[in-house]
Order: structure tokens, then C-alpha cells, then sequence
């Protein structure tokens, strides 16, 4: 099977990442922002010292100065070049940013990984999350005046919006100004004391050698290296290499930009695929965690992580981190400076060293002993919990659990598919040796079977399961063709309801887990964040 | 989200030549020849009033609404001969003759840095002189927009192009379908359904449906039309849905879900409101039988046919797609189904049974279906 193909052809629009592209020139520094504000901006906003009108009421991610940005371009004619607009993102993202802390706990929207159900407050779910994601706006902290002004913005951009179902319920513009922008500003306020602190905060360069694992759908989950170097203000020169799981090798090269000191976006070539990185560093730099996803379809693609490396031995992951108790398999540990002798943890013999170099030791090993996490160590280089030895799988999650695909093509003309990425997730009984509680030892990824299957009696009869789209091997599901489909009652389109089912397991021992899928019309509007 | 897209991308409209003047415009009362003309009216994209005549069910003529396309949404006068047609995004409001598609009124609702969308509302007065629309206005400032309080604007058919409001009143948001009672008012479709005194701007509560006062056994109705839904009986006609629990608990699962109506008599300004059969299929518009005012129509995936004395629905047939809207010939024997798509589906209003299709050149969109004759009971 080729995997490019099947990761590929899941194509959407990829133009809205924001990523360096090779050949731009590096945005223009700090004391230049605001004279490119200034340039740019005023003949629409009044000047405000060294800010302006709108902007000085307001802090976002990257992304969301983007989208500013561009609304100022498609809507109200702003004309600023492409070079501007980058410097412009960095300035606004570095001067009127988020704090780590407040980007935290909605940072799956930057990544695009948006296929789950957001926990938001009721007070937001009907009034804001029916149209768009809750994460919007809370990766944004505003005045109330700036709250109450996007409000009559979105009446002013969105002349229906008063009128759709459960908006028409209440009078939405007054609920609208008078209680949800008082709201967004005691809960998403602009002055907090994070913010404060993180711009006192010293910077530290993410320049240096990063060890990386991560998952690419089609692809398997894969380790290497990353080498950052600096090419500019928060800018870096990327070069990657390392292996898949299956011992392909993986090489690549790309840039990257920082803004706010700790957001990352690289852009990288990794084997002929184009991929978009979405990090954060974490305050002391050692650590980045995140995303990489397909430049041209952002829904499809899988965590990466980032380790900084140093003169220290370190251990930073298992591959794969689980072993079934009485069986014999090969198990790869990955990191730096691993020198001296392999240990598994309590029960778990190494059979054969099979190859071993600074950067990785592949052994052979049995797991014997109870369910549980094991420690594992090469040398002084030690790994908590780093793999999971159990004796029978009791329970599979579907990730994601709920997931969202659109139809799409076929041609020029139509909106691109866009699929889903799945993977399963193992767990162990545990002690209690039931599935489903809360002492279930998580085994990781697991290789299973995928298949899809109507999601209720009503989707059944319409036969959604036929029409929907596929799920292959690897875990990608490609949506069906957009468009009426004269096959189906009324002509309906490929969309539907269906299960994902992930099994495992021999006849008699297989368990099996199922994930929601909704397929839908395609989504015209293309946004930086959903 | 694209629709709202598309109407937020304003753009300018070439709008009406200055040769284009009223000369001879109609007003009100139309005599004689075409008293008896029937026709079935309705807009397609890119911008076209058509005129099709019910004897044959073919279009008679297409008349070229100026500008982009609006909502589709139409008002047929009470003459018979004249129709307002809702255009360019929701904003500017045409009058064209239907025999012989002369341009005959225009006003465009946007001025200067004010965007003016009307949401569906659009009606005529009973004695054919004035026009109304609700007007939803939001200033778009330098760098930000203000939204302004929505107001009911009262044209004078007889000013003919780039009209002008003689008058306007505040008015609550989220107003879709109007219609001009013979009493001199407006009945407001919005969460309640309200009447607006069109001299003094003095407005009443005719159906109280969002601020209905029934206790926490039933659920606040969801009130909304987009389409005309009882001009043939000089009627107005507000559906909503509702849920009445079985305890104060408000169990969804366990309410009884109800279809309900404000049904107010044009002639009176006078409405009745209650529950009218079980909530079992979403239905777009609804509309009464001429000859027994206790049957009635619905439309969307479904055509059905209902008894709201006895609260039941009678017959339901699966439509080959979505539709929006519904008429009836003027002997009510025959219903035509539209909307959502490019064909107009006729029905026989006995059986139910499709008995005919109007195949037109575009897409109605979310365009009304009216019909146009000469109401004798509006004089």
C-alpha cells in the first residue's frame, strides 16, 4: 500500500497555516511593528500612542491576528502585502498575545484538532459554540467595550444570525451585549497578571537539538532529531531525521517562527510531504508539545514532541510502550546519550540486544509479572512508566471519539474532503479486572482492524454506512463524493451517521471500540480557526 | 454560513436608469380586463420575477430583477398586477407592472455608511398605496460597526423609483413575514407576533408566543416564518412548535411535541392561537383550505394535509426533494409546492398526488411562492 497516497489524498485547503514558507524574508523586528501598524492601519483606526484603535483593546493567539487580518483584507478592503502581514501577525502576536497559561486549555484549536467535544461553559455554548468553536474566543482577551463591539460586529457581518434556531429564543443582540460581553470580559479579560508576567519573563532561544517522536497517520508513529537554527529574530532553519516504526527512515527540512516566545510554527518537508508544526514551549524551553498535520489537509495528522537535548543521557520514549505478558517482541528505546545496560523493569527480561547506537537500542524482550507500568532505564538515563506490560486488552477508545469528516470533489470546483485520522487506544483492566474504571492501564496505540458500521437504526436505513465514505487499514477515513448522489432517497448527498469500529483481538478475546462519525456537507467558509 | 457570507460581501448594484420613470404608474385600483388573471409568482437566481400563468402552469414572462440577488422574498399587490420583489442581498425592494414587466417603484434601503438588510418583510397596504418593510440598519464606521435599532418604513407605491419612506417607527429585531391589515395596521412576525399602527407607529401584542405567560408545562414556542403562508384567505399565519410536559420537570423525552399557529384575520387584526396537531415532521410554511379553513397544508421533505378541529394529520406524501413554500389555485384544487430548488411540484389538494411540475430556469432559493389575482376582499 503507499502511504503518501493514502495520507494524501485526503486533501482540503492548507493555505491558512500559519507557517514560514522557505524564501520569505524574516518578519521585520518589534520597534518596526508599530510603525507598520501605523502604515497600514490608520486610514481606517485612529492612532493611540504606539497602538491603535481596536488593537488596543485586544490580545490573541497568532492565528487570531491572522484572522483579524485577513477580515480586514477580504471585508474591508485593507490592502497590505503579504511580507506586512507576516510582520504584522508577529508584532500584534509578540506585543498583544496570550500568556502560556491562557492559551493552555484551548490550545487543540491552534493545532486543528478540532474533531471533540468542547467542555465550555453553558453560558457560551448556545450564544457563541453553535456557530464556531468555543476555543475562538476563548484564545482571545478583550476589553468589555471590544467584547460588546464584536458583538455588533457579528450582527453587522452576519445579518441572519438573530434569526437562526436557538438564537430567535431570546432577543440575541441584547442578551448578546448586555450579558455575554460583560461575561467574556470578567472571564477573558484583558489585563491579567499572566500575561504581565510572561512579557517580564526571560526568553530562551528554542535554538538546538530537539529529539522528536510523534504519530503521522499512514505513516506510523516515528523518533529523530530535530536541529533548529537560528536564522533571524524567532527564526529557525529546520533539518529532521530519524525512523518510522517500521524502520523506514525519515528525513525532512523546513523553518520555523516563534511568536509570543513560545508559540511554534514550523513549516516542513518531511519525505515529499508538505507538514505544518503547531507547538508550545513550555517556560524554561526545554520541551515543546504539539501537533504536525498535513499542509494540505490540517484535520489529518498526529502529536509531536519535542525534547531539547543536552550533554545528559535521556530516555524519551518505548516503541511501541506495550508487551504482552508470555509473548517475545522488539521494543525500540529512543533518546540521547544511551550508553550501559537496558532495563525493562521488574518481570521483563531483554532477550537480545539487536542494535544499539546513542540515539536508540532495539532489544528483544519477554514480559513476565503482573499487569502494569514498568521503569525502564539505559544507563543513567532512566524513563518512568515508560512501558505498559499486561496480559489481555478489555477495552479500546476510538480516537477521536467524536469526529466530523466532509464530503468533497469530486473536481476543480468543489470543496476538497476531508477526512479523519483514527487511531485506538488500549487500555488493561487493571486491578479490579473490569474495563471502564478508573485504574485501567492505558497500553497505548494499538494496531487493530477498522471498519465502519451504521451509528443508529435510522442512519441503517438509509444505508449511511454504504454511501459515507471508507475507512482503510491505516486508520484514514476518506468522505465520499459531494454532490446529490441519485442513488439515494431524494437524491441526498454521501453524508450520513455512521460507528467507527476499532477490534482487536482473536475470535473469542476480541473487544472492540466505537467512535461517533458524522459526515457532512462541505464547509465553504475557510478559516484560519474553526 | 455561505448564504451569510455572500450577503455580507456588500457590493454596489447598478441600479436604475434614469429613463427608467414612472410614468403611468399603477396604483391601487386596477379595473377590469385583468381582473380574472391568475398567476403564480416567484424569483429565481440570478435576479428574475417570473409570471406564470395557472390556466397553462407556464411561465407567461420573466421580468429582470435589478441588481444581486435578495432573499427571493415577493409581495403580490392587492391589485393583482403589480408584485415587490426583495433584492441586491436583502436590501433594495423593486415593483414591476406583471403584464408587462415595467419597473415601476424601486428604494433602495441603504444609505451612506448605513446597511439596511430587510429580512423577509415585505407587504403592501390593503388599498394598494403604501409599501412596508421591516428595516434591520447597522453603520459601518471606520473601524467598527454599530447596530441600530430596526424600524418599520413606509413607502408611497406612487413615488415609483428611488423611493423614499414617508415614515418609520422603531420596531423589535428578528421580524420576518409582515402583513398590512385592513385596519391600517402591520402584523410584525417576530417572537411574538405584534401589530404596528401604521399612522401612529403604535404597536400591540396580537399573539404573545416568546413572552407567552402558560407555566412551566409547556415549552416557549419556536415561532418563525420565512414565507406567506394565508393571503388567499386574507389571513396571516404564524406556526410555531411547542412541547407541553407531563410534569414540572420539563422532560424533553417524555413532552408531547405540538405544532401550533397565531392565526390572525387580516380584517379584524384579530388572532386565535393554540396547539393545532402533533409535532411529527418539520414543516416549512403552512396553509389553509379555502373551502374548509380547518384543513390545512404543509410543506418541507413532506407535503401533508391536517384537520386542526380534530387535530390530526391526515395524509403525508414524501416529496422528490426539499421545498419551502406552498400555494393553492384560486379553487384551491390544485397545490403548488416551491422553493429549494428549480421546480415547482403540483399536487392534486384531495389526494395529495403529484399531478404536475413547473421546471424553471434557476434556483428558487429561499424565494416566496404567492399567487396574484385581484382581491375583491381587500376593497
Amino acid at each position: 500500500m503507499n502511504k503518501e497516497k493514502s495520507i494524501t489524498s485526503i486533501v482540503g485547503a492548507g493555505l491558512l497555516a500559519l507557517a514560514a514558507a522557505v524564501g520569505v524574508p524574516a518578519p521585520a523586528a518589534a520597534a518596526d511593528g508599530a510603525a507598520l501598524l501605523a502604515a497600514n492601519c490608520l486610514s481606517c483606526h485612529s492612532a493611540l500612542g504606539s497602538t491603535i484603535s481596536r488593537v488596543e483593546g485586544q490580545r490573541k493567539s497568532p492565528e487570531g491576528w491572522q484572522m483579524t487580518i485577513t477580515r480586514m483584507q477580504e471585508q474591508h478592503g485593507a490592502k497590505i502585502s503579504p511580507q506586512d502581514k507576516r510582520a504584522l501577525i508577529k508584532y500584534l502576536a509578540d506585543t498583544r498575545g496570550l500568556a502560556p497559561t491562557e492559551a493552555a486549555p484551548w490550545r487543540y484549536l491552534l493545532e486543528h484538532d478540532n474533531n471533540r467535544v468542547e467542555a465550555l461553559d453553558d453560558t457560551y455554548k448556545d450564544m457563541c459554540a453553535r456557530c464556531h468553536s468555543g476555543a475562538r474566543f476563548a484564545l482571545q482577551r478583550r476589553s468589555e467595550g471590544e467584547w460588546s463591539l464584536l458583538m455588533h460586529s457579528h450582527i453587522g457581518l452576519n445579518p441572519t444570525l438573530e434569526f437562526h434556531s436557538l438564537a430567535r429564543d431570546r432577543a440575541w443582540f441584547q442578551h448578546a451585549v448586555g450579558e455575554i460581553a460583560p461575561a467574556l470580559a470578567r472571564d477573558f479579560a484583558l489585563d491579567a497578571k499572566a500575561w504581565t508576567a510572561w512579557q517580564a519573563a526571560p526568553r530562551v532561544t528554542l535554538a538546538g537539538s530537539w529529539r522528536i517522536t510523534g504519530y503521522l497517520p499512514g505513516k506510523g508513529e516515528f523518533e529523530g532529531r530535530m536541529t533548529a537554527s537560528a536564522a533571524g529574530e524567532d527564526r529557525f532553519e529546520l533539518r529532521l531525521e530519524g525512523r518510522y516504526a517500521d524502520g523506514g527512515a525519515l528525513a525532512g527540512s523546513g523553518v520555523a517562527t516563534v511568536y509570543t516566545g513560545y508559540e511554534w510554527r514550523g513549516s516542513v518537508d518531511i519525505d515529499g510531504v508538505a507538514l505544518r508544526q503547531v507547538l508550545a514551549a513550555d517556560a524554561r524551553a526545554t520541551t515543546m508539545k504539539g501537533r504536525q498535520h498535513l499542509a494540505a489537509s490540517r484535520r489529518v495528522g498526529g502529536e509531536l514532541v519535542a525534547v531539547r537535548e543536552s550533554a545528559a543521557p535521556r530516555l524519551v520514549a518505548v516503541m511501541p510502550g506495550h508487551l504482552r505478558r508470555g509473548e517475545t517482541a522488539e521494543l525500540t528505546l529512543v533518546g540521547s546519550g544511551l550508553d550501559g545496560a537496558v532495563s525493562l523493569g521488574s518481570g521483563v527480561r531483554v532477550l537480545e540486544v539487536v542494535a544499539r547506537s546513542a540515539d536508540r537500542v532495539v532489544v528483544r524482550a519477554r514480559a513476565e509479572g503482573g499487569d502494569g507500568l514498568r521503569d525502564v532505564a539505559v544507563g543513567a538515563a532512566r524513563g518512568k512508566g515508560l512501558l505498559a506490560v499486561y496480559e489481555r486488552v478489555a477495552r479500546v477508545d476510538v480516537e477521536p471519539a467524536n469526529a466530523i469528516a466532509r464530503v468533497g470533489g469530486p473536481g476543480d470546483a468543489q470543496m476538497e474532503k476531508v477526512g479523519v485520522a483514527y487511531r485506538a487506544l488500549g487500555w488493561a483492566a487493571g486491578r479490579d479486572g473490569k474495563a471502564g474504571t478508573a485504574d485501567d492501564l492505558r497500553l497505548g496505540y494499538l494496531p487493530v482492524q477498522w471498519s465502519i458500521e451504521a451509528a443508529d437504526e435510522e442512519a441503517e436505513k438509509a444505508r449511511d454506512q454504504d454511501f459515507v465514505g471508507r475507512i482503510g487499514a491505516d486508520g484514514v477515513f476518506v468522505p465520499g463524493d459531494a454532490g446529490p448522489n441519485p442513488a439515494r432517497p431524494k437524491s441526498l448527498g454521501n453524508t450520513g451517521r455512521v460507528k467507527v469500529v476499532a477490534a482487536v483481538g482473536e475470535a473469542g478475546e476480541r473487544v472492540e471500540g466505537r467512535g461517533s462519525l458524522d459526515v457532512a456537507v462541505p464547509d465553504f467558509v475557510q478559516r484560519a480557526l474553526d | 454560513m455561505t448564504l451569510i457570507r455572500r450577503i455580507s460581501t456588500l457590493g454596489a448594484a447598478g441600479l436604475l436608469g434614469a429613463a427608467a420613470l414612472l410614468a403611468g404608474c399603477a396604483t391601487p385600483a386596477h379595473k377590469a380586463a385583468a381582473t380574472d388573471a391568475e398567476y403564480l409568482l416567484t424569483v429565481t437566481r440570478p435576479g428574475l420575477l417570473h409570471v406564470i400563468d395557472m390556466k397553462t402552469d407556464r411561465i407567461a414572462r420573466s421580468c429582470e430583477v435589478p441588481g444581486k440577488f435578495g432573499s427571493g422574498a415577493l409581495v403580490p399587490a392587492p391589485d393583482g398586477r403589480h408584485a415587490f420583489v426583495l433584492g441586491n442581498l436583502w436590501e433594495d425592494v423593486y415593483g414591476f407592472e406583471l403584464e408587462t414587466c415595467k419597473l415601476v417603484f424601486s428604494a433602495r434601503q441603504s444609505e451612506g455608511d448605513v446597511t439596511v438588510k430587510t429580512v423577509q418583510s415585505l407587504a403592501v397596504s390593503a388599498d394598494g398605496s403604501e409599501l412596508y418593510t421591516v428595516q434591520n440598519p447597522v453603520r459601518r464606521g471606520a473601524d467598527r460597526f454599530e447596530v441600530l435599532p430596526p424600524r418599520l418604513a413606509v413607502y408611497r407605491i406612487a413615488d415609483g423609483l428611488d423611493a423614499k419612506p414617508v415614515r418609520s417607527f422603531p420596531v423589535k429585531r428578528r421580524i420576518t413575514k409582515i402583513a398590512a391589515t385592513a385596519g391600517g395596521e402591520v402584523i410584525l412576525g417576530g417572537a411574538d407576533v405584534e401589530a404596528i399602527d401604521v399612522r401612529s407607529g403604535a404597536l400591540r401584542t396580537v399573539s404573545a408566543l416568546a413572552s407567552w405567560e402558560r407555566g412551566p408545562r409547556w415549552l416557549t414556542p419556536d415561532a418563525f416564518a420565512m414565507h406567506s403562508q394565508g393571503e388567499h384567505l386574507n389571513e396571516y399565519v404564524m406556526p410555531y412548535v411547542t412541547a407541553k410536559f407531563a410534569d414540572d420537570k420539563q422532560d424533553m423525552a417524555s413532552a408531547q411535541w405540538w405544532w401550533g399557529m397565531s392565526r390572525v384575520d387580516l380584517a379584524t387584526g384579530k388572532a386565535e392561537t393554540r396547539e393545532i396537531f402533533p409535532f411529527e415532521f418539520v414543516i416549512f410554511s403552512l396553509l389553509a383550505d379555502p373551502r374548509d379553513r380547518n384543513i390545512l397544508y404543509g410543506a418541507f421533505n413532506t407535503l401533508s394535509k391536517h384537520d386542526i378541529a380534530k387535530r390530526e394529520t391526515l395524509k403525508v406524501v414524501e416529496l422528490d426533494h426539499t421545498y419551502y413554500s406552498l400555494q393553492l389555485s384560486r379553487d384551491a384544487s390544485r397545490i403548488y409546492v416551491g422553493g429549494a430548488g428549480s421546480t415547482i411540484s403540483i399536487h392534486d389538494s384531495a389526494t395529495l398526488e403529484k399531478i404536475g411540475m413547473i421546471q424553471l430556469p434557476g434556483d428558487m432559493s429561499t424565494a416566496d411562492v404567492r399567487v396574484a389575482y385581484k382581491r375583491h376582499e381587500s376593497r
